[in-house]
């Protein structure tokens, strides 16, 4: 397939904007995002109010721009804590072996066959809604894909010829890790990363819809949808312009993602030539 | 193939242990007093009394040790009695089992729907790989798995149900009512079974039968329809099996703005509702069948796949 940068450097423009934009939203906001402006409910597009007004007169864009911190946050917070969770899980089944690997692999397993918004379901019923409990929900299943790529492409790199080297010499198992095995994991685990940031992007915004994630009087993406929703043939665009920044986001780390992994394990199956078949985890 | 089938079943058994022990903590590691919990999800009326109250924990062996407790409700659970739900005061398994029969219609639908068109775009991509045709299918196949469900389900409502009144809004009743929901149900595992069909005959397309097939003589249409579209398919069958367990709990969104009673409809209210039991009939039901079709869909990849049965569990 022909290569298309040019695609994935403008998703990478537009989610460096998109995130700028929420972090500056305190200064770049027109409003502050809990005004409200009753004689103006529901207002179309205007100089003043660019992307109009919500049901009870707050305006749209302020509060796009203040919702965003907490799925961006949330999202990003369960990307590094499932990926470092799995990586040293992957890592440590696949350097350790034994009882160890089988007890992860057992896990994973395990875990996979559990739907991931049940699991959500079942632990905001059991801790209450906040932040607390969405991010653990979505680490107890989020952390297998992780687990899965780190220790299959761990087993790969233990099996070439530098680390036996490196034994040889008398390097501790920590060091073979840290310098050798980790650093051939960085680029493809960055993709996957990428990828299920943007995952964990909408199932945030999935929860705050049903009223489990984000509670009032704070907001996001996914809360602003829900509330919209009873105006929307009045006024499209108050649920239009939330769902359509968490697509654009979405889409835009999906492709860099995708992008990274492509370009990653190419390097990788060039650099592990003659590739050496792995048990599957 | 003995030893992956005992593996296999010893961890089915194992999850179905753990994860039903969980569901049956529910009562016990949430807010309130177990006891009261326990006996409103058995006894029909109201019980305020703290007399009775003791009188019924005893009757029910609330006092005994938590796993003869747990012993006790797995075999309540196995002869299917969830006791009653807090909302409806009626008992659990009569309001699981229509709202599963409806998920279950749901998740079929959504993946015959997907697995059809993705046939189709998966194997033009491959037919077509690096062309103009490719490109397109593969880049918008990708960018479904961006599209929120929550933001897709009422942007269609508005469009096909409110503007063109085309199609109801919500419900669950005739044909009709099923088109949105299994349109934005089926996007996702669209996006994943095209991009495996398309690897599929990738790999197909340049296996050494067929290359040979081409030495004999034979014309493109039949290569391609005997002996590479057979075996580009393969990946699509565990992966469909997949799907099948996830969406089975993964259509809570669909069928909350469609107002759809299947089993994600269900969960919801029950978590909205604090109706314990009926948390933990939904849990129980939509977890174990998941686990049964996930081992199923891995007894089929061992199958077709021989050499994964030594290492695999």
């Amino acid at each position: 397939m022909r290569e298309r940068p040019v695609l994935v450097l403008a998703a990478s423009a537009v989610l460096a904007l998109v995130v700028l934009a929420v972090v500056l939203a305190p200064w770049l906001a027109p409003y502050p995002p809990a005004d409200q402006d009753l004689a103006a409910r529901l207002a179309p597009p205007s100089a003043a109010h660019w992307l109009g007004t919500d049901h009870l007169g707050r305006d749209t864009l302020s509060r796009l721009l203040d919702g965003g911190r907490f799925s961006l946050t949330v999202a990003a917070l369960a990307t590094v804590l499932t990926g470092v969770i799995g990586t040293v899980i992957g890592v440590v089944s696949a350097r350790r072996r034994g009882w160890l690997d089988e007890l992860f692999t057992r896990a994973n397993d395990v875990l996979l066959a559990l739907p991931e918004m049940v699991v959500a379901l079942f632990l905001v019923a059991v801790l209450g809604p906040g932040h607390l409990s969405l991010l653990l929900a979505l680490t107890v299943t989020g952390w297998t894909p992780f687990a899965r790529l780190a220790r299959a492409l761990t087993y790969d790199v233990s099996a070439r010829g530098f680390i036996e080297a490196a034994r040889v010499l008398g390097c501790s198992p920590s060091f073979i890790v840290l310098r050798h095995v980790l650093p051939h994991l960085a680029g493809p685990l960055l993709g996957q990363a990428t990828l299920r940031f943007g995952q964990f992007l909408i199932t945030v915004g999935a929860l705050s819809y049903l009223g489990l994630g984000v509670q009032p009087p704070q907001s996001d993406w996914g809360a602003m949808l829900a509330a919209a929703q009873p105006y929307a043939t009045r006024s499209p665009l108050t649920i239009l312009a939330p769902g359509l920044v968490v697509f654009v986001v979405a889409l835009c780390v999906t492709l860099i993602g995708q992008r990274l992994a492509r370009v990653t394990s190419t390097r990788m199956v060039l650099a592990s030539a003659p590739s050496r078949t792995v048990p599957d985890a | 193939m003995t030893a992956f089938l005992a593996r296999r079943a010893v961890t089915l058994g194992v999850t179905v242990l753990l994860a039903s022990f969980v569901v049956f903590l529910i009562p016990y590691v949430t807010p309130g007093d177990p006891v009261r919990k326990i006996i409103r999800s058995r006894v029909a009326g109201e019980v305020i009394d703290d007399s009775v109250v003791q009188g019924l924990a005893a009757d029910l062996g609330l006092q005994d040790p938590l796993v003869v407790q747990y012993l006790r409700w797995l075999g309540r659970l196995l002869g299917g009695d969830m006791g009653l739900s807090y909302a409806s005061r009626t008992p659990v398994v009569e309001q699981v089992l229509p709202a599963l029969g409806i998920t279950l219609s749901l998740v079929v639908m959504t993946l015959g729907t997907a697995a059809v068109v993705s046939v189709v775009l998966g194997v033009v991509a491959a037919l077509q790989e690096g062309r103009a045709a490719d490109r397109v299918i593969t880049t918008i196949t990708q960018a479904f798995i961006a599209v929120p469900e929550y933001w897709l389900a009422p942007v269609l409502v508005l469009v096909f149900a409110l503007n063109l009144s085309l199609l109801p809004s919500a419900g669950w009743a005739g044909p009709s009512s099923a088109v949105l929901p299994v349109a934005v149900l089926a996007l996702r595992p669209t996006s994943y079974f095209t991009s495996a069909v398309r690897e599929g005959m990738l790999d197909a397309l340049g296996a050494e039968h067929v290359v040979a097939a081409r030495a004999r003589g034979l014309s493109h249409s039949r290569t391609v329809w005997r002996h590479v579209v057979p075996n580009g398919l393969l990946p699509l069958t565990t992966l469909v099996a997949v799907w099948f367990a996830g969406l089975l709990g993964g259509s809570v969104i669909v069928e909350v703005v469609f107002a759809i009673p299947g089993m994600g409809r269900l969960l919801y209210d029950a978590v909205r509702n604090s109706d314990i039991p009926l948390a933990q009939g939904g849990v129980v039901v939509v977890v174990g069948l998941a686990v049964v079709l996930t081992t199923a869909a891995d007894l089929v990849h061992g199958l077709l796949n021989p050499r994964l049965r030594g290492h695999r569990a």
